[in-house]
């Protein structure tokens, strides 16, 4: 294995990395409200969480690169916090991924928190636990695999990402040229016996997470 | 000292609850009625399950419906078990906020063996023991029983019931245990409301609130009644109890050995028959000496005949056919016979 892979092997690793992490306490929150809420309005919160899984990876990308500019809103405030750019950064990376792929993340567990038997949502509520208690302490246990899997999902899910990290990440070894970026580049100077072990790679991390995650989801 | 509740609550369905109801805060309350009544709605209204607009309730002078159900003093099992299946028996009681004496409670409902297991394991008379004993820690004001023993198989729920009902009695705070079978409670309730169609039709001591229902064919309490009776001895052969009441003596079928002082003993007005004189020779053993107080239609063409047995109050179904033939007149001396097979403890 060359640098080359092998640093954009890293890279891809820990943005995945940081991204479920990050996902980890964003999505159950947000998925726990959208699956119990009766407030007007869930819906289109519920629908713009699920865009990444319809729009074009590029048109998200595009709106994120304005956002993230020097004199983009998040890039300016980004600068303003931290003196550094966003756009063409591994943080801003990490930002795009999260937002790109909450869905994957937040679906399952929206479906899993949504079959949570009636009676032990009212069983807890008359144990004397507090809402937030109630989901820490029982309903985040109770639903262990969702979160693995929805984990897992959220992973694998970054792993694969192009489109958007095309557009705001560029690609700059070591800090934005993830795998599949890698695999383009050594496709378009026809590289094909790197591309053979780039694209290996991405395909076998894949079918890895999606058979975990099967398998978790499976046994009950 | 008492809870009350008020209001009234039109469901989506078109359920309609309406309530005006003063329960003592003291002993075991016993809510029942025909599924559909209202009663486990009332429950989780008390319980702050349901929180419908428009409903006050308090309880000993506090206000409790602007609290939302965990900050409640309140204890509650449902009509599930609804224990944590990726929890243990004992991860479910540790889970109870404030639980203390987890091994005493873990003893007292017969769990000691199961505290490793985890639910989706265990039979479902011990899945609700389990589920009572994490009530049980909760440090609660008041009991709330929601049909605990329905969702039993028959012999679970010969197994649980009298654990249940020493458990009411002992637990010094106030109960309130809803359920559609009146036999599951009359042991043990001192004070029963009656529900149909979302509103309370009766409340009151159980003997009054039997014999006072005038609700023709309501399969709950059949309008019979209910006989307070002293439990003098129990044959093991013929598998009978002996009762007095006042001098008169009654046989019941099943051990009473066990039951509170005085035991109730629920006689279905159609079980009662009627007769102008003592019958010399019969299979019934029941022949209890009465006077008719007077007569009330049932509804459907028969007739209540309203009697006064030992002075307490006992009705019984006739036909008008049965009536005119014996001339029954308020004022008369009958004898009311009743089967000791249907005085039984019925299973719920």
């Amino acid at each position: 294995m060359d640098d080359g892979v092998a640093t954009a092997l890293v890279l891809t690793a820990a943005l995945a990395a940081v991204t479920s992490l990050a996902l980890l306490f964003i999505a159950p929150p947000l998925a726990w409200w959208l699956a119990h809420s009766r407030r007007a309005g869930v819906s289109f919160v519920e629908a713009l969480v699920a865009l990444p899984l319809v729009l074009p990876p590029t048109v998200l990308g595009f709106y994120l690169l304005l956002a993230m500019a020097g004199d983009g809103w998040l890039g300016g405030a980004w600068r303003a916090l931290t003196g550094q750019p966003l756009a063409f950064t591994f943080s801003g990376l990490v930002i795009a991924s999260v937002i790109y792929s909450l869905p994957f993340v937040s679906q399952p567990l929206t479906a899993s928190f949504r079959n949570t038997p009636a009676e032990l949502l009212d069983a807890a509520a008359v144990m004397g636990l507090a809402p937030t208690a109630r989901f820490l302490r029982l309903m985040l246990p109770l639903h262990w695999r969702a979160l693995l899997a929805a984990a897992v999902l959220g992973f694998a899910h970054t792993v694969g990402e192009f489109g958007i990290v095309l557009m705001i990440g560029g690609s700059i070894p070591g800090e934005t040229r993830v795998l599949s970026i890698l695999l383009f580049d050594q496709v378009e100077s026809l590289d094909y016996e790197r591309a053979h072990l780039t694209a290996g790679i991405l395909l076998a991390v894949s079918l890895a997470a999606l058979t975990c995650t099967y398998g978790v989801l499976r046994r009950r | 000292m008492s809870l009350r509740l008020k209001g009234a609550w039109q469901s989506v369905g078109g359920f309609r609850l309406q309530l005006d109801l003063e329960l003592p805060s003291v002993g075991v309350t016993a809510v029942i009625g025909a599924s559909g009544a209202g009663k486990s709605t009332l429950l989780r209204i008390i319980a702050g399950l349901e929180r419908p607009a428009g409903f006050t309730l308090s309880f000993n002078g506090q206000r409790w419906d602007t609290l939302p159900a965990h900050r409640r003093p309140i204890s509650m099992t449902l009509q599930q078990p609804a224990l944590f299946p990726h929890l243990t028996v004992a991860g479910n009681l540790r889970a109870v906020p404030g639980a203390e004496r987890i091994d005493e409670a873990a003893v007292r409902f017969g769990l000691q063996d199961l505290l490793r297991r985890k639910p989706p394991s265990l039979s479902g008379g011990q899945r609700q023991r389990a589920a009572l004993a994490r009530a049980y820690l909760r440090p609660a004001l008041l009991w709330l029983l929601d049909e605990p023993l329905s969702a039993l198989d028959p012999l679970a729920r010969a197994e649980l019931a009298p654990m249940l009902g020493r458990l009411c009695r002992s637990l010094n705070r106030p109960v309130i245990y809803v359920t559609h079978a009146l036999a599951e409670v009359l042991q043990i309730a001192d004070h029963l409301v009656v529900m149909e169609a979302g509103r309370v039709i009766g409340a009151g001591a159980p003997e009054t609130v039997a014999a006072e229902l005038d609700h023709p064919l309501s399969p709950l309490i059949d309008t019979g009644g209910i006989l307070e009776a002293v439990f003098e001895a129990y044959d093991f052969e013929s598998r009978l109890s002996t009762l007095r009441i006042g001098r008169q003596r009654l046989w019941v079928s099943g051990d009473l050995r066990d039951a509170p002082s005085p035991v109730r003993v629920q006689v279905l007005a159609r079980d009662l028959s009627l007769a102008l004189e003592r019958p010399a020779r019969t299979s019934i053993l029941n022949i209890l000496e009465v006077s008719l107080t007077g007569l009330a239609p049932a509804g459907d063409g028969a007739l209540f005949a309203e009697l006064d047995c030992a002075g307490q109050r006992l009705r019984a179904r006739i036909t008008r056919p049965s009536q005119a033939n014996l001339g029954l007149k308020p004022g008369m001396a009958l004898f009311a016979l009743v089967k000791s097979t249907a005085l039984g403890l019925r299973s719920a």
